[in-house]
């Protein structure tokens, strides 16, 4: 049985201080006496308080109910419901302010991160294209220059020519890195199974891929999931001592669900960490996945390898409005 | 109808006047319950801000109309301090990673519209707007 840890980190939250639940409990007892705004600007307080002291919203609901059983045991319940709501929201504004921190946090995030992934889309386009076509016209020129030349030069700029082979296949190296043309032309299925055999090439790793799509995803979604396989099969390659790994995607109920494993050592937390220095590293990971509603799990399989997997919902994330493709 | 208040702030009390005014405004305007206590909230914060840094100000609430949308104005005013830098301090609980994004980054979060000016030494004014959805 594989024991799944979940990564994404849980908050903490505090129950209310018995002064301040005692507090809470008076001044619903009171607001229900008097009906004011007074009461209701207590209330308001009380959660401004509660907030500041890092308590959640559910520990103002779990107060909120003790405070409710106190104050029932001597107010008719007729009376005490709409007024106990009406002190409850109160007490909650301050919960909702925050609330809309993060919603406006979280778009701020995923329009940064469009952003940077339209960067390193037409960055990468760049390399492959212009840059390249300036390499040809480079070969053209000395082909050239070589035709005036006495024949017992021409071996030096055959070296010339070698170099800028090498240059040329450095830059597409670099282009696929940033982003694949075939992420954006094929889809992601294609650009895994190409990372895939690249990584077969370059670690020795047989890298068996299982998809089963039957269409593309949303743009967010596609470059997301193709930079976890990037990232990780890196890691796998250069860290793992794996002599397999499996990518294994599909799409059910509205989700996709995503896993790599592989059956090395397993690309413990530390390296995948600190592989954060040139790709996203597994914080990045959980962060990009997070900001589309979705959760990433890492499972030791104990000895044999490590596993990590991704669930995103789909339907959330249909518009998720990465910019089109642009060159 | 009654459709502009004008609430001197100097204390929780006028505090307590300037939501509740508010509230009464908004309500015949005809907002949500849920949305009364979010621009009770606005106004929470917005006269604390008052009564924290400026000691007093005031604080108006008035009818507001553009076109077929009508909701509630609120302008804050004061001859306090003033802000340095506002647009530091309305980015505070997001970017600064200090503050618990309540104040006046709150009340932005929670109107439909808000402006704010501020000049050192001379004082803050801010208005703003939520329309009935």
């Amino acid at each position: 049985m594989t024991a799944f840890t979940h990564v994404q980190p849980a908050t903490a939250a505090g129950a209310l201080p018995g002064e301040l639940l005692a507090a809470y409990t008076e001044g619903l007892r009171e607001y229900l006496a008097r009906r004011d705004e007074q009461g209701l600007l207590r209330a308001y307080e009380i959660g401004r308080r509660a907030f500041g002291l890092g308590s959640g919203v559910l520990d103002m609901a779990a107060a909120h109910s003790r405070a409710l059983a106190a104050v029932l045991e001597t107010t008719p319940r007729a009376e005490v419901a709409a007024a106990a709501e009406a002190f409850l929201c109160e007490a909650l504004g301050p919960f909702e302010v925050t609330h809309r921190t993060f919603r406006d946090a979280n778009t701020m995030l995923r329009r940064l991160n469009d952003m940077l992934e339209d960067q390193a889309r037409r960055l990468a386009y760049t390399l492959h294209d212009e840059v390249t076509q300036t390499l040809a016209a480079a070969h053209l020129r000395l082909a050239d220059v070589a035709a005036g030349l006495p024949p017992g030069v021409r071996p030096a700029l055959g070296d010339v020519r070698a170099v800028l082979d090498q240059v040329e296949e450095q830059l597409r190296e670099l282009s696929r890195d940033l982003r694949p043309t075939i992420l954006d032309d094929l889809g992601l299925v294609p650009a895994i199974r190409f990372l895939a055999d690249s990584a077969s090439k370059r670690w020795g790793i047989a890298v068996h891929v299982a998809a089963f799509l039957d269409r593309r995803l949303p743009p967010s979604v596609e470059t997301v999931l193709y930079r976890i396989a990037q990232e990780t099969l890196c890691n796998v390659g250069r860290h793992a001592q794996a002599t397999q790994a499996q990518v294994w995607l599909h799409e059910r109920n509205g989700r996709v669900h995503y896993s790599i494993r592989d059956d090395g050592t397993g690309f413990d937390a530390a390296a995948v960490a600190d592989s954060g220095r040139r790709g996203l590293g597994l914080a990045g990971i959980e962060e990009r996945v997070a900001l589309l509603d979705g959760t990433v799990r890492i499972a030791d399989r104990g000895g044999r390898g490590t596993e990590i997997a991704v669930e995103i919902p789909l339907e959330s994330n249909d518009d998720a409005g990465e910019c089109a493709a642009g060159r | 109808m009654q459709t502009e208040v004008l609430i001197r702030v100097q204390s929780t009390a006028d505090i307590v006047t300037a939501r509740q005014h508010g509230r009464e405004i908004a309500a015949r305007l005809g907002f949500s319950p849920s949305d009364l206590t979010i621009i009770a909230t606005a106004i929470s914060e917005i006269a604390r801000n008052i009564v924290e840094y400026a000691r007093e100000g005031e604080v108006s609430i008035s009818l507001a109309e553009d076109g077929s949308r009508t909701g509630v104005q609120i302008i804050a005013r004061d001859d306090g301090p003033g802000i340095a830098d506002v647009r530091a301090v309305l980015r505070d609980g997001i970017t600064t990673g200090s503050g618990l994004g309540l104040g006046l980054p709150g009340a932005r979060r929670l109107m439909d519209e808000f402006d704010i000016a501020s000049q050192l030494g001379k004082g803050t004014t801010v208005v703003m707007r939520k329309w009935i959805q």
